[in-house]
């Protein structure tokens, strides 16, 4: 079994809306699978039922073979998510959230303690592990939401725009991270609008649009097969250059 | 240790630090219900038209004499409309009635009274239950009215004035020895109202704001059951609805004098199940909505309505029947009656004990249905 997310016609209604449409794709362990979208393309969305927070309207999908809605509890040992809002309480500071979630992944206390430790020395945060997060500057949280991604050890890292927002020293950290974490042998599903970021990191890269993945293959394959050098004119050869001004049902925010 | 009810604690205590940290809403929790016990303690108690309020007669004196007043006594309370008066074969009976809040005032007419009556004056025990400041003094007046006339009748049948011979004579006694500040009947129906409101807009805010900053996604993440997710927060209001509640008796104390007169811990297993109860009828309301606003806005129109339904302000008995039916489908009035029966009135188990139960059920068939019911919302 050499793949971490093999996913079969999933799909997504929110009452009348598809917002993910029938997808299918195979992520293979230890790749940075890049996965890109104009706004509303249903990426966000996808991962979500991945992480088994949102339960597929059809088809199906695994995550190292477990079953995301029959084995849900398996899946989410499994996985670290950063999502696009951060997951950290601000009137709590960088170990009482760390602990949080570790207890609820049901990390031994002790265990707890290292983990926590060398999370905090590991994303730089060791110096304020006693602040409340919500005096922390929007590179600081994401620093500690990674963190807490990855407090439960898991093979497979689903990163949603995590540099979104970000000042271009946080940025490099981030994205220097998630080189890291690959070379540890981790699996990494990266999602992002940055185009460069993708050309950088990803190494199989899908481009999804209103709900459906349009093109997908290892990142130097596209790039030949559309005759081009960047991934930017390969999502924009696929996806169009007319500005996307339709009208979401939902408000979006991020952090606090 | 690993188990679902560890994963509640863990929950719980993490909102309960939360909600610790943030001052504000601390300091808001506990000046509120304080703010409007004042307030109120000022604005009431105000006489209004009160009508057919239930009152109890028990008759140990079978002679015709007593017969025959109470007869005129029963003519009389009902034919003003002020009184329905139902009649109870035991002294114990109609106390219990009382502290049920059935009847609202037991006149016992004891054994000998038509013989005292035939000799001089005689005396008619009435009980009064003080929970209602407004309703006492209607109450106490009224059946003094009542006494009145039926002894100026009685002079006229004799023959003789008034108050010489042949005359009742009415000893009014309360539930509770000693006089009772108007505001010590309203304190319990306010502590426990608010207690329950901060429990509610606690809850709602627990969860719609969760589900909107996005942090709900990550506990959804862990492998924890949904029971510990919504019982830890659940739990965490409780815990934090007791803390105020057991403040505001404290300050309730100290600065408006009001006495507990039964058991403390009886109480607290009324507020705790009281707030269960609420919180999770809460978790059904406002799992259909996923925004904070509107979860507010839920509880808000839960929880006005039945504020002035419930017994706080106003007798519950008073209703007219299908808003008292309305108050009864709802938790609030149970926690308001048991609390105050407890608080005022020394009630022990045995009086409140359908409060507590129906409290209890409530809080059972609420979470029950409320469980699955936030699985499938959250997970949509
Ligand atoms: N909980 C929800 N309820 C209703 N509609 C939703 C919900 N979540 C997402 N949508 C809608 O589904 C569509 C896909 O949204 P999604 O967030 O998955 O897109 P995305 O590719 O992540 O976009 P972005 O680049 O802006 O993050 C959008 O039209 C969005 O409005
Ligand atoms: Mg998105």
């Amino acid at each position: 079994m050499s793949y971490a997310v093999e996913a079969e016609n999933l799909t997504k209604y929110f009452g009348n809306l598809i917002a993910v449409d029938s997808v299918s794709f195979k992520v293979k362990k230890g790749e940075i699978f890049g996965l890109v979208g104009p706004n509303g393309a249903g990426k966000s969305t996808l991962i979500r039922m991945i992480c088994t927070v949102l339960r597929p309207s059809a088809g199906k999908a695994l995550v190292e073979g477990y079953d995301i809605i029959r084995q849900p509890q398996e899946v989410r040992k499994l996985i670290g998510v950063v999502q696009e809002k951060l997951i950290l309480y601000a009137p709590l500071t960088p170990v009482e959230n760390l602990e949080f979630f570790g207890k609820l992944y049901g990390l031994d206390s002790k265990v707890l303690k290292e983990r926590i430790a060398e999370l905090l020395e590991e994303v730089k945060l060791s110096a304020v592990k006693d602040k409340p997060v919500g005096t922390f500057s929007t590179g600081m949280r994401q620093r500690l939401n990674i963190a807490r991604a990855l407090l439960h050890d898991p093979k497979l890292v689903i990163l949603d725009e995590p540099t979104n927002g970000l000042d271009p020293q946080s940025v490099r950290w981030v994205r220097d991270y998630i080189v890291n974490l690959k070379n540890r042998g981790l699996t990494v599903i990266l999602t992002s609008h940055d185009m460069y970021e993708i050309d950088e990191l990803a190494d199989t890269v899908a481009i999804m649009d209103k709900g459906k993945i349009l093109e997908i293959g290892k990142k130097e394959d596209l790039k030949r097969k559309y005759g081009a050098t960047k991934i930017e004119d390969v999502f924009l050869e696929l996806t169009g250059r007319d500005l996307r001004d339709e009208i979401s049902g939902r408000l979006r925010r991020r952090g606090w | 240790m690993k188990g679902p009810l560890y994963h509640l604690y863990v929950i719980m205590k993490k909102d309960l630090t939360e909600f610790y940290r943030v001052r504000a809403r601390l300091v808001s929790m506990i000046l509120l219900p304080i703010l409007l016990m004042l307030l109120f303690g000022y604005m009431f108690p105000s006489n209004g038209t009160i009508t057919h309020i239930p009152i109890a007669i028990v008759n140990q004196d079978q002679s015709t004499g007593a017969i025959n007043v109470i007869n005129s006594f029963i003519y009389t309370a009902e034919s003003s409309g002020t009184f329905n008066v139902i009649t109870y074969s035991s002294l114990s009976q109609a106390e219990q009635a009382l502290l049920e809040g059935k009847v609202y005032a037991v006149v016992i007419f004891r054994q000998g009274f038509g013989q005292e009556l035939s000799t001089g004056s005689a005396t008619v025990q009435v009980i009064v239950d003080q929970m209602n400041p407004t309703l006492d003094q209607i109450v106490t007046a009224g059946i003094q009215q009542i006494f009145s006339q039926l002894n100026v009748q009685l002079s006229i049948a004799h023959g003789f004035p008034a108050s010489s011979f042949g005359t009742i004579l009415v000893n009014f006694q309360g539930l509770i020895p000693g006089a009772l500040s108007s505001f010590e009947f309203l304190a319990p129906g306010f502590i426990a109202m608010s207690v329950v409101m901060g429990g509610l807009a606690g809850l709602a805010m627990a969860f719609s704001r969760e589900r909107e900053l996005g942090t709900m996604d990550g506990i959804l993440m862990t492998p924890v059951s949904r029971f510990s997710i919504v019982m830890g927060k659940a739990m965490a209001q409780a815990i934090r609805g007791i803390i105020s509640g057991i403040i505001i008796v404290i300050l309730s104390i100290l600065l408006f004098g009001v006495k507990i007169y039964g058991n403390v811990f009886l109480m607290a297993i009324i507020l705790l199940l009281g707030i269960l109860a609420f919180t999770g009828l809460g978790i059904i309301a406002t799992s259909f909505v996923s925004d904070q606003e509107s979860a507010q806005m839920i509880m808000l129109m839960l929880e006005m309505p039945m504020i002035f339904i419930s017994g706080i302000f106003y007798p519950v008995l008073q209703l007219p029947w299908w808003l008292r039916d309305i108050a009864y489908m709802f938790p609030l009035v149970y926690t308001v009656t048991g609390f105050r029966s407890v608080m005022v009135m020394n009630a022990p188990l045995s009086a409140v004990w359908n409060d507590v139960l129906v409290l209890l059920i409530y809080s059972i068939v609420t979470f029950a249905i409320a469980i699955p019911l936030f699985q499938r919302m959250v997970t949509k």
